[in-house]
């Protein structure tokens, strides 16, 4: 404790909850369940005008979508499409085996989204609260792996998974990626900053390992879950070469790469069926971000155990 | 801070203290292995494994002609990394990549820090779009992404150009000028994974209790020292994370290069993971990991200096 | 013939392996052990299961043509995936370091000597697929070291499309057997008099770039190798590229065309009068010009000096040796060059058939425009057969970029591109 870089003074423990601030003050006016007590209001012209930078791209993907192919190579290309088309969209579906790619995509960022929460999590709570012998071997080891380029496994893994049998194969997708070092490294830094005193108070109450960790530790990590599962489901959701490389049959491939196929050939790309199948590829990603997201504003969680 | 020892020794006085710490620590190591075993397991096979072999395959000659054949190969020591210290097309790319890391880590960081105490900040209405927003080019198709961009920085007809020239400045021609084409990059790239630190800067935000905060503001500080002093600290283990992730990135960059300029002009965008890429394409395949692993090194230099700087708990 | 490295780096470096037990391994210093005889094809109908891997366009097509062999073959089947053409090359790759390889596979052109140096490749037994039926620029390219791997199944070749309209206003038009001086003039005539603002468009440096510039090093009478050295800094070399680049200076071609479709609008709209280009292009200005617009561009051969020359590429049909069904395999690459399977796959795709015998039935002896890049076919050439082709043609692409931008003359930036590729060397 004494080495600890954070301030701790008593006051701050969530434990030592300070009821006579809330209940004695006047609430101020504009103030948020979380945060910082003053929203200002220049914060709101500024972080618009950024987002209408960021989100213009974006608009450009799905107005792109439903335009027909003459108007998308045409420079300097028209804000609106001037000729509003659903064929992108029509080719999306019935040329392509659309609901299988879907179900594939879906199965395989899901299993690594849900195994990464669950792995990540423990490994990354062992080594921020647990003390054992080996800690900072295992830490440095997953951060370092962390810090090997992707490119030069790839080989040797898919090397490593056609031995294994496992080419072609749903869980070919989904096995190499459940342990990923990003969501140890995540949990880790964040589990840091949760108080000792509440597992140290569970422990003398008599609780199991298993059961502080699931009962009191998880649910109040629900930020850095959420963040590791939109992240995690992102990348899992838009891999490319890794599908494209295990899968040997049109079954097993992914959205991603069936987008590909159909849409960049030799000489020519088709520019309105890779917007329209962007478009569709982002809906499940924005969709679980929007769900997850909620769980960014903590609210009261942190006021209490139990 | 003492104060916490004394709260838990005080509890115990209860119970025999002898006894306990054993029979917990005991306790404890075995709930740490128990907790990582799952991970470790898959992280073996998966990860370390093939990271070892191609670790070997850098101190070969392996090409992708020997392929099956591998255990043909000739041993070549150090060959492979001596080869790349003479590789100009190396150094040029090792310089690229410096340059995209010393100006785009603080870049992206600064902005996505601003953004989520922005966002942060009792913004009450709208707080999902603006969420969903700044999230939005982290989703959105590098390809998408890459025709946006190239539009406007068209050196006739692009927005940016259009703009300069009303304040009477003649812009270049961004992607083909070997002066302007990586600060395009840069800017692109840090606008683009603003997102994710944005996102993760977010969480590590609510982890500060407001209770601080009301405590610090009824005290008289204001807001740029509440930042300072409350705020910043405690959200030092996500910077750190931030940090650290963002680093790690950007010593690979890859994608923008290769969908924006391939590369180009002469190299002066050719960052050390495209290099590397295209050395695998070539199927050189022991002297792209040498490569690899050079990186490796560098990335794990800055990750410990990062480290010390920002202060890890353990 | 490898050499063993220095004598103390060996010695440090078998102490350092010799925990990981390799001291057994190490290659044969004698010749390849690779068998590179074909082996015969039995006759009469194919039987049992093949897996191809098909690219792009074509390959989404395949599985109709394929159809027509299954019933020809009624104990055989099919079984056609399709692959993106932009990873197409890394799959294979790794599927060959994976021992994963199909039955059969389209590759490119340039790609395949750098697969038939892998040993993954069966080779072709020409007593089924007879050479001369082809294209003979389309046959080199499964031609490695005297063996053949594969057979062409398409091809293109690169000619010049412009705009008619404007070369009559300008009094341009370019004749059949035209010099690289007259393409000069042409291109000068439709800035000056026929209201382009780019005479022709071509591509100034970048990745590909010396496809572009091969055909007028090709037709001054240059070669990229001779023997077993690289040969970029010839005389010929130099005055093709000189000339290529001169474009550039005169401010014939614009430098810098980073748009996506910029090209097309910009022939459409008159503002580039030429470009170059393979077959392709018919269709993408068939679909953007709209009505009207097909009679305001034609397409001229390349220049003639001491030949002709132009640039092939196209796809080609390999058999991988670890194949469990070789010889239906190859009954079924022999299927897919015959004549009228060739002539379905031109009216199902657009692509040109690289057997020669198709030309001569059909739209392809009747449209001119084709008929054109049939001509065109019996003089072009593409890269050389060497496995580190990609590698090699980097430096080369970069040279290119120098002298058209003008940051360097021909002859250095050839010299350091030569001294580059022979540095990589063959890849034996």
């Amino acid at each position: 404790m004494t080495t600890s870089t954070r301030p701790e003074p008593a006051a701050v423990s969530p434990i030592a909850a300070v009821p006579p601030l809330n209940t004695s003050r006047p609430r101020r006016s504009g103030r948020s369940s979380v945060g910082e007590p003053h929203p200002i209001p220049w914060v709101y012209v500024v972080l618009t005008g950024g987002l209408v930078l960021l989100v213009g791209p974006f608009l450009w993907m799905l107005l792109g979508s439903f335009r027909p192919d003459r108007e998308l190579d045409v420079v300097p290309p028209s804000f609106l499409p001037q000729d509003p088309t659903l064929d992108n969209y029509r080719t999306l579906f019935t040329e392509l085996d659309f609901v299988t790619y879907f179900v594939n995509t879906a199965v395989v960022a899901v299993a690594i989204t849900l195994g990464n929460i669950v792995f990540c999590s423990m490994l990354g709570y062992a080594l921020a609260k647990l003390t054992f012998p080996g800690k900072r071997v295992i830490f440095g080891l997953v951060l370092g792996t962390l810090m090997v380029p992707g490119i030069v496994i790839f080989v040797p893994l898919f090397v490593l998974v056609s031995n294994l049998g496992l080419v072609n194969t749903l869980p070919g997708l989904i096995f190499p990626f459940l342990a990923g070092p990003f969501g140890v490294f995540l949990m880790r830094q964040f589990m840091q900053s949760l108080p000792d005193e509440l597992i140290h108070a569970a422990r003398v109450d008599g609780a199991g390992e298993w059961r502080i960790f699931r009962s009191i530790i998880l649910p109040l990590c629900k930020p850095a879950l959420a963040t590791l599962g939109i992240l995690t489901f992102l990348t899992s959701w838009n891999m490319f070469l890794w599908p494209l490389v295990v899968a040997q049959s049109e079954e097993r491939y992914t959205l991603p790469v069936a987008l590909a196929i159909y849409a960049i050939g030799e000489n020519k790309r088709d520019d309105g069926l890779l917007m329209a199948g962007s478009v569709v590829i982002i809906l499940p990603v924005l969709a679980v971000f929007l769900v997850l997201q909620r769980h960014f504003v903590q609210g009261i969680a942190m006021t209490g155990i139990k | 801070m003492t104060t916490l020892t004394a709260s838990t020794s005080e509890s115990s006085t209860l119970r025999p203290s002898r006894r306990r710490p054993d029979r917990g620590r005991r306790r404890e190591v075995v709930a740490g292995y128990l907790f990582a075993l799952p991970f470790l397991a898959l992280f073996a096979v998966f990860t370390v494994g093939p990271v070892v072999a191609s670790f070997l395959m850098s101190f070969t000659d392996l090409t992708a002609r020997d392929v099956r054949n591998p255990l043909s190969v000739e041993p070549v020591g150090l060959d492979n990394y001596a080869k790349l210290l003479s590789d100009d097309t190396f150094g040029q790319a090792a310089f690229n990549t410096a340059y995209f890391v010393v100006i785009g880590v603080p870049l992206t960081m600064g902005l996505a820090l601003a953004v989520a105490v922005g966002l942060n900040s009792g913004i009450t209405r709208l707080t999902t779009f603006f969420r969903v927003g700044y999230y939005l080019p982290v989703v959105t198709s590098i390809v998408a992404v890459a025709v946006v961009w190239r539009f406007l920085l068209q050196p006739d007809s692009g927005i940016v150009n259009t703009l300069l020239g009303y304040v009477g400045v003649e812009g270049p021609s961004w992607l083909r000028s070997e002066t302007w084409a990586m600060p395009s990059l840069i800017a692109m790239s840090a606008w683009r994974n603003m997102g994710y630190l944005v996102v993760i800067f977010l969480a590590g935000l609510q982890t500060v209790p407001k209770e601080m905060h009301e405590a610090a503001s009824i005290d008289g500080a204001g807001a740029w020292n509440r930042f300072r002093y409350i705020t910043a600290p405690m959200l030092r283990p996500t910077l750190l994370f931030g940090g650290v992730v963002t680093m790690i990135g950007y010593l690979q960059f890859f994608e923008e290069p290769f969908v924006m300029t391939r590369g180009g002009p002469l190299d002066k965008t050719l960052s050390t993971a495209y290099y590397t890429y295209n050395q695998f394409g070539f199927g050189n395949y022991s002297y792209a990991s040498a490569m690899a692993y050079v990186l490796f090194v560098v990335i794990a230099i800055v990750t410990f200096v990062q480290f010390r700087l920002l202060g890890d708990r353990d | 013939m490898r050499t063993w490295t220095t004598g103390w780096t060996r010695g440090a470096t078998v102490a350092v392996l010799a925990a990981v037990a390799l001291t057994g391994c190490g290659r044969d210093d004698g010749a390849a052990t690779q068998d590179t005889k074909a082996k015969k094809v039995t006759s009469g109908k194919a039987s049992g299961d093949i897996t191809v891997w098909a690219l792009g366009a074509e390959g989404e097509k395949l599985s109709e043509i394929a159809a027509d062999f299954e019933a020809e073959n009624p104990d055989s089947k099919v079984k056609v995936t399709v692959i993106p053409f932009d990873a197409a090359h890394d799959k294979i790759a790794t599927a060959i370091a994976g021992g994963q390889t199909p039955d059969i596979s389209l590759v490119g052109t340039t790609w395949l000597p750098e697969f038939a140096a892998t040993g993954a490749l069966d080779a072709t037994p020409t007593d089924l697929i007879d050479p001369s039926r082809f294209f003979e620029g389309s046959w080199s390219t499964t031609d490695v070291d005297g063996t053949s791997y594969g057979a062409p199944w398409y091809t293109e070749t690169r000619q010049i499309y412009y705009r008619k309209d404007l070369a009559e206003k300008a009094g341009v038009t370019p004749a059949e057997d035209w010099s690289q001086a007259d393409l000069k003039t042409f291109a000068q005539g439709m800035q000056a008099k026929g209201g382009a603002k780019w005479g022709i468009s071509l591509q100034p440096g970048g990745q590909g770039s010396w496809q572009s510039v091969m055909p007028f090093a090709w037709q001054q009478g240059a070669e990229l190798v001779d023997g077993d050295a690289f040969t970029f800094n010839t005389t010929a070399m130099q005055e093709g590229l000189d000339y290529y680049a001169s474009f550039f200076e005169e401010k014939l071609s614009p430098t810098d065309l980073s748009a996506e479709g910029a090209l097309e609008t910009g022939f459409i709209n008159g503002e580039i009068g030429a470009f170059v280009s393979g077959p392709w292009h018919m269709g993408i200005l068939r679909d953007q010009g709209g009505a009207g617009f097909e009679d305001k561009w034609a397409i001229a051969g390349m220049p003639t000096e001491e030949s002709g020359t132009s640039f092939t590429g196209g796809g080609d049909l390999v058999v991988f040796k670890d194949s469990k069904n070789r010889d239906t395999a190859w009954k079924f690459v022999d299927f897919l060059t015959q004549e009228p399977q060739q002539q379905k796959l031109y009216e199902l795709v657009g692509s040109l058939p690289a057997v020669q015998s198709t030309w001569e039935s059909g739209e392809l002896s009747t449209d001119p425009l084709l008929k054109s890049f049939g001509d065109q076919l019996q003089d072009a050439k593409s890269a050389p057969a060497v496995a580190t082709w990609e590698q090699v043609a980097a430096p080369l692409d970069d040279a290119i970029e120098q002298v058209s931008l003008g940051k360097s003359d021909a002859k250095s930036a050839l010299g350091s591109a030569e001294e580059k590729a022979n540095g990589i060397g063959f890849g034996n």
